[in-house]
């Protein structure tokens, strides 16, 4: 069996409620790049926190070259030469690159530590794999994609051999995506071997070797990638066919529902306009997208639009009514639905119970209220309702606790709860992100679904293929401002790209005066 | 609820755990029994007054004579609670219980009779009922009280007999013990001037109510200008406040004056201290009781310490040197100089007053309420 | 191994189970905090006065149980500031200011006790809600600031703690109706002022306890069945996606403050207007510029009850009866010092409740090899999002 560096053999971890992990076995070989396939709630962090040592499986045996191996902690994990870039970066933001990756392996005589001795080491592992970063930048300063690569020499500098990447895409551009991929590749030659956990397909079948799926805690089995499709890896992770063509029909914009009009938001911490002057509007049954590189003042307009950030100027007029000064609780009886970015910063109070959530912006009404008391027997009903229309998956059901449940699920929540209530205008800030093919079909089918029905959608979007399939109507934004006005129908990946990068822009302003008139 | 479930299983081992020991030591309610208790009141034993200064007495003797001996803390500064106090010493067997301060009055009014077979010392106050109607002092009740304006008027007479013409008062709150001792060292400060024969007004006096008994930094500021507007020597009168004002005072190198204990082992600056005898006093009560069998001299009223019997004065010797001048941070102020004005206390040819009328409800006295109430014509006292 | 596993699912009443659900290792920590805190504190009385330790040790764990009346007596005062500090810590603010309000509620009780004249039947109730007002705007002022200017609540609160005392001690010493100049304390309270008392002998205690174990009691209720404990919950949990929903959190955080405050307030009047033994006699205040010691033990009671209402009641109820034992075990011979210590130890160690969760949790976990690890503790979102 020597052909194989990792086994993870029968693995069962139990969670409360929930078999996460049932009899799962991945073999991993050595220079290989093995992909783990699978939904939210797959699996898939499951496993691979047993691998780094963050859980304890209940049954099964981990074996490093055939040897049996016992793996309590992220160290003893490290000793193995295991590392793990996390979907969630572990990065002190106030340290600098350098000293972010030496972290916790300072080199050191008589306690000094000597930082030239590792700044040598890092230099030359960047420039060896190609991976730009600057030393002395702090990390706070550099881009998530930078903030990625620290991440990965931090693994390369511990001399790790077994590199676990979790869902490292997620927060790339495209060109940063296509670095990334080959750099994984250069490691494969190099002899190291990789475990990807991903659930875009396309990238999969990009990078990988051979692919293990899981669905629902059970490991279907494992491929060889040249041998399989798209189609049947998807069709093995889901259970069923998916669609990836988006079902759209033609719809005529109606009235306008959202004005924004000369809005101008100056950032509170340097002083500079976020946003400069933008002026756009949302009509009903139609899908606006405001697309952009992360960071060019996306999310200050969105906060300006719900309320959560004054802005410096500008009006915002939502079915006639201006709001600008409006508060955010009658901005929302006023008719607005937001999904938020952040689901755990903004969106959900993690620590409650799912029926607390999903009643978070209507707890105050008649049907829930009494003289001040909540009425719980009609939360629950109305839980029960939206859990079951739209298939919200948890261990007790209304009862679980928020943080318990898997990201999917999550966003199902707030998606309900947001397209249930009264709305006329409904704001989506990335609502994929970080979600599985299935969540993905579903979140877009829903949002079609509030067009066809009449309502206004914006949605924010750093996907492109998202921003393609399911827009009326894009919007480019750059650097706070809006460069270019775009039909999907007519435009190309590649030129979106342009404007979004900054290379391409039109006068818009010109292009919304003239339509005003 | 999951604590409401814990914290009751917590209280049904600890019910367990009684059985459990109730078991294992058999009959040991009685524990061992303290003969002499003291019961501190809301200060702590350490706070250089009350507490410390009857302990100190209370050990002195016990240890000599080998009694068993014991200090207890209110669980609260309340009647009830020092009566409580007073009930659990009984309970651990005391024979006699020593409680300083006035503030054991009621308190002891009331043990008197609940606890006839046990002796109270009471220092610095006499039983009474919380109406104030009822001021019977039972035979196991000796009342002890101090004659703290003679103790003043000593401080007072030595500081201007030693040359100095601007002195300051920093008293704690304005108690009776507190106003004594502020009234006597005014009154010494002016026969004094009147001996030396200075005239009308030459003699500077601030005088000051801190309202606590703390060492804290106001009061250590408050003492610091007082130095810095040229005073020469402060009467710290006031617990702990004597602390504060020992900092500024050898920060400012000028001099202060210790009160109830003898001070001068604390601090450079301590010229003197006007002493009351608390422990002293204790002995000479216990020894009735143990020795002379004459409890009969202090049971049942109340007996002043002045200095008449010695209970009140300016330390006169030096502990650990026998030859040493307890005098001898004065300028120019003697022994025989003090013994002199002693002897006038003792034989009643000179009677400080003790107490004025005070318009002002906190007890502190305004400049004219001094003057007037006090005779002042050679001391110019300012208030603050 | 599938077989467990059905096991593990199935029974609803198994360990495992308890302890997915938080009961058991809730249970167990607090016992075995509580425990170690025993022992610990039963090594220092063996150092201080080896002889009689365990003499005093058993008056410590059960002379408690002899004093019933005194426990839940001492217990009211620092039930009252426990609520209270609890109660903003819900939602997420550190009420330290609790001494602050309490001698605010002891002045206002004492001014309506003195100064006002009331027929006898209500004059103790009403000096009471004056003692709830006097602490509802003790507290609200830093809920002022902390809303409208941002201004951290745990600065306004302690420098509170001093402005408050200094300036009851101040209107105090001012006011010959309540004040004996002679004796550094107020006057006695009239006996018709002070709360009735339950008639245990041998001990204050007074409707007072009965009054805070209800009190306690409608916090909960408040806090888990109303709008207003929903929205402060969530503000406590999660201070953005209140925000995002749209509450009021300005409002919210005022009106917090200012309940936390009315707590110590009415705290503070349960404190003073308590009935004497001796009668005639009554509780008086000392203005002796200390602060409060009840509101610092308060924020013991709160922490150790886990901010919960009724978590609250049985702590501050445990907290007293440790002491009221405590003060036995003078009985053998140990200093009040060394008996302050003690209780000390025993009440820091009970609140590592939290800590001992995780190292019993750890501690099955190694040596039965498949429990849960103890997730929970853990907040980092990608074990969270467990899959």
């Amino acid at each position: 069996m020597g052909e194989y560096i990792i086994e993870m053999l029968n693995i069962t971890k139990i969670f409360p409620g929930i078999v996460a992990n049932d009899n799962i076995t991945l073999k991993l070989k050595k220079g290989e790049i093995h992909a783990l396939l699978g939904e939210n709630g797959a699996g898939k962090s499951t496993l691979m926190s047993i691998l780094f040592g963050l859980y304890q499986p209940d049954s099964g045996e981990i074996r490093k070259n055939g040897k049996v191996v016992q793996i309590n902690n992220p160290n003893d994990a490290n000793d193995l030469g295991i590392g793990m870039v996390h979907q969630h970066f572990k990065l002190v933001d106030i340290f600098t690159v350098l000293e972010n990756i030496i972290l916790g392996v300072e080199p050191n005589r008589m306690g000094f530590i000597q930082k030239e001795e590792a700044r040598k080491k890092v230099v030359e592992l960047s420039e060896k794999y190609g991976l730009k970063v600057d030393p002395d930048a702090y990390v706070e300063d550099i881009t998530v994609g930078m903030q990625q690569r620290v991440e990965i020499l931090k693994m390369l500098y511990r001399d790790n051999e077994i590199l676990i990447f979790d869902e490292p895409t997620a927060v790339l551009t495209p060109q940063e995506i296509r670095e990334l991929l080959q750099i994984m590749k250069g490691f494969a030659k190099e002899g190291k071997s990789i475990l990807f956990i991903s659930h875009k397909l396309n990238e999969i079948m990009e990078v990988a070797d051979r692919c293990t799926v899981l669905r629902k805690g059970k490991c279907i089995g494992t491929v060889n990638v040249k041998d399989t499709t798209k189609e049947e890896l998807s069709r093995m992770m889901v259970g069923r066919d998916i669609s990836f063509k988006v079902d759209k029909k033609e719809r005529k914009p109606g009235d306008v529902v959202l004005s924004v009009k000369n809005l101008n938001v100056v950032s509170k911490t340097h002083g500079k306009n976020l946003v400069k002057d933008v002026s756009f509007d949302v009509r009903a049954g139609e899908i606006v997208c405001l697309a952009g590189i992360d960071g060019n003042g996306q999310r200050e307009i969105v906060n300006a639009i719900t309320g959560l950030e004054k802005p410096t100027s500008g009006t915002i007029i939502l079915c006639g009514h201006d709001i600008t000064k409006a508060s955010i609780r009658e901005r929302s009886i006023r008719g607005i639905s937001h999904i938020p970015e952040d689901r755990h910063k903004h969106g959900l109070v993690l620590d409650y119970k799912l029926e607390e959530n999903l009643v978070l912006q209507r707890y105050w009404q008649r049907e829930f209220q009494n003289r001040g008391f909540i009425k719980f027997d009609s939360v629950r009903k109305y839980a029960e309702k939206l859990i079951d229309k739209f298939d919200i998956r948890s261990g007790q059901g209304p009862i679980t606790i928020t943080r318990s449940m898997s990201g999917g699920n999550q966003q199902k929540a707030i998606i309900a709860r947001e397209i249930d209530k009264d709305h006329e205008l409904l704001i989506a800030v990335q609502p994929t992100r970080g979600l599985d093919v299935g969540a993905i079909e579903y979140i877009h089918k829903q949002l079609i679904s509030r067009r066809d029905a009449g309502k206004a959608v914006l949605l924010v979007s750093l996907e492109l293929d998202e921003v393609m399939d399911i827009s009326d109507r894009i919007l480019v934004i750059y650097e706070g401002e809006i460069v270019g006005e775009l039909d999907p129908k007519t435009t190309t990946v590649e030129e979106l790209g342009l404007y979004m990068s900054g290379a391409k822009r039109d006068n818009v302003k010109e292009i919304n005066d003239g339509r005003e008139e | 609820m999951k604590k409401l479930v814990s914290i009751t299983l917590v209280m049904v081992l600890l019910a367990i755990s009684l059985t459990g020991c109730g078991g294992a030591d058999g009959n040991q309610s009685s524990s061992e029994s303290y003969e002499i208790v003291l019961i501190t009141d809301k200060g702590n034993i350490d706070d250089k007054s009350f507490n410390q200064g009857s302990w100190e007495g209370v050990v002195e003797f016990a240890t000599k004579e080998g009694i068993s001996h014991h200090y207890i803390k209110p669980e609260e500064a309340s009647d009830a609670g020092y009566l409580a106090a007073i009930d659990l010493a009984v309970q651990g067997g005391a024979k006699v219980i020593v409680t300083p301060g006035f503030l054991f009055e009621v308190p002891i009014f009331e043990a008197q009779s609940k606890y006839p077979d046990v002796k109270f010392i009471l220092l610095d106050g006499a039983p009474h009922d919380p109406d104030y109607t009822d001021f019977t002092i039972k035979e196991n009740v000796a009342s002890i009280m101090y004659a703290e304006e003679q103790s003043g008027y000593l401080a007072g007479y030595a500081a201007v007999m030693d040359g100095m013409t601007k002195l300051g008062f920093m008293g704690g709150m304005a108690v009776p013990a507190v106003q004594a001792f502020g009234y006597g060292y005014l009154q010494g400060a002016e026969d004094a001037a009147k001996e030396l024969g200075l005239p009308d007004g030459s003699i500077e006096v601030i005088y000051h109510y801190t309202g606590n008994f703390e060492e804290n930094d106001t009061n250590k500021a408050t003492a610091r200008t007082m130095y810095q507007e040229g005073v020469e020597v402060i009467f710290a009168c006031g617990g702990s406040v004597g602390k504060s004002v020992m900092s500024a005072a050898s920060e400012a190198g000028a001099k202060v004056i210790g009160v109830d204990v003898d001070q001068r082992y604390d601090s450079e600056t301590v010229i003197t201290s006007a002493t009351k005898g608390l422990a002293a006093s204790v002995i000479q009560v216990l020894e009735s009781i143990y020795k002379t069998d004459s409890w009969d001299q202090y049971g049942g009223k109340t007996t002043y310490f002045n200095a008449a019997n010695d209970g009140v004065g300016l330390p006169t010797e030096v502990i650990g040197d026998e030859n040493a001048d307890a005098f001898d941070r004065f300028e120019q102020f003697t022994r025989e100089q003090y013994e002199e004005i002693y002897a006038k206390l003792v034989d009643g040819t000179i009677t400080p007053i003790r107490s004025i009328e005070v318009a002002d409800p906190s007890g502190y006295a305004t400049a004219e309420e001094l003057t007037e109430g006090l005779n002042l014509v050679k001391v110019k006292v300012t208030t603050r | 191994m599938e077989g467990k596993n059905n096991i593990y699912n199935d029974n609803k009443f198994n360990i495992r189970n308890m302890m997915n659900k938080g009961i058991l290792s809730s249970f167990f920590s607090a016992l075995v905090a509580v425990f170690l805190g025993l022992i610990i504190g039963f090594f220092v009385m063996l150092i201080a006065l080896p002889a009689n330790a365990l003499i005093g040790f058993r008056h410590i764990i059960v002379g408690g149980l002899n004093r019933i009346g005194d426990v839940f007596y001492y217990a009211t005062p620092i039930l009252m500031t426990g609520l209270s500090v609890g109660f903003a810590n819900k939602m997420g603010l550190f009420n330290i200011g609790a001494s602050g309000q309490y001698t605010m509620g002891m002045y206002f009780a004492l001014y309506v006790a003195f100064m006002w004249d009331l027929p006898d039947s209500i004059h103790w109730i009403v000096a009471c809600l004056a003692g709830f007002v006097g602490g509802m705007i003790w507290g609200a002022i830093p809920g002022i600031f902390k809303a409208f200017l941002n201004v951290n609540e745990v600065i306004t609160s302690i420098m509170f703690n001093y402005i408050g005392m200094y300036l009851v001690d101040m209107l105090i010493q001012g006011n010959s109706a309540m004040y004996v100049s002679d004796k550094t304390r107020t006057q006695y309270i009239p006996a018709e002022v002070q709360m009735p008392s339950l008639g245990i002998p041998n001990s204050n205690v007074n409707l007072g306890i009965i009054l805070a174990i209800l009190i306690g009691i409608l916090l909960y209720i408040v806090l888990q069945k109303t709008i207003f404990g929903y929205e402060l919950k969530a503000t406590g949990f999660n201070r953005f996606a209140s925000e995002y929903a749209g509450m009021k959190g300005k409002r919210n955080i005022i009106i917090t403050m200012a309940i936390a405050g009315g707590l110590s307030g009415l705290g503070g009047a349960f404190g003073i207007l308590a009935p004497s033994g001796i009668a005639g006699s009554s509780m008086t205040y000392e203005p002796i510029n200390i602060i409060a010691p009840a509101g610092f033990n308060g924020i013991a009671v709160a922490l150790l009850g886990n901010s919960h209402p009724i978590g609250i009641i049985f702590s501050a109820i445990f907290i007293s009866y440790i002491q009221r034992g405590g003060t036995l075990a003078s009985l053998a011979g140990y200093k009040p010092e060394i008996i302050d210590i003690v209780i000390a130890v025993i009440i820091y160690f009970s609140a590592f409740a939290n800590i001992m969760n995780t190292a019993i949790l750890g501690f099955i976990v190694r040596h039965f090899g498949k429990g849960r690890k103890s997730g929970n503790t853990l907040a980092n979102d990608d074990i969270k999002e467990a899959e």
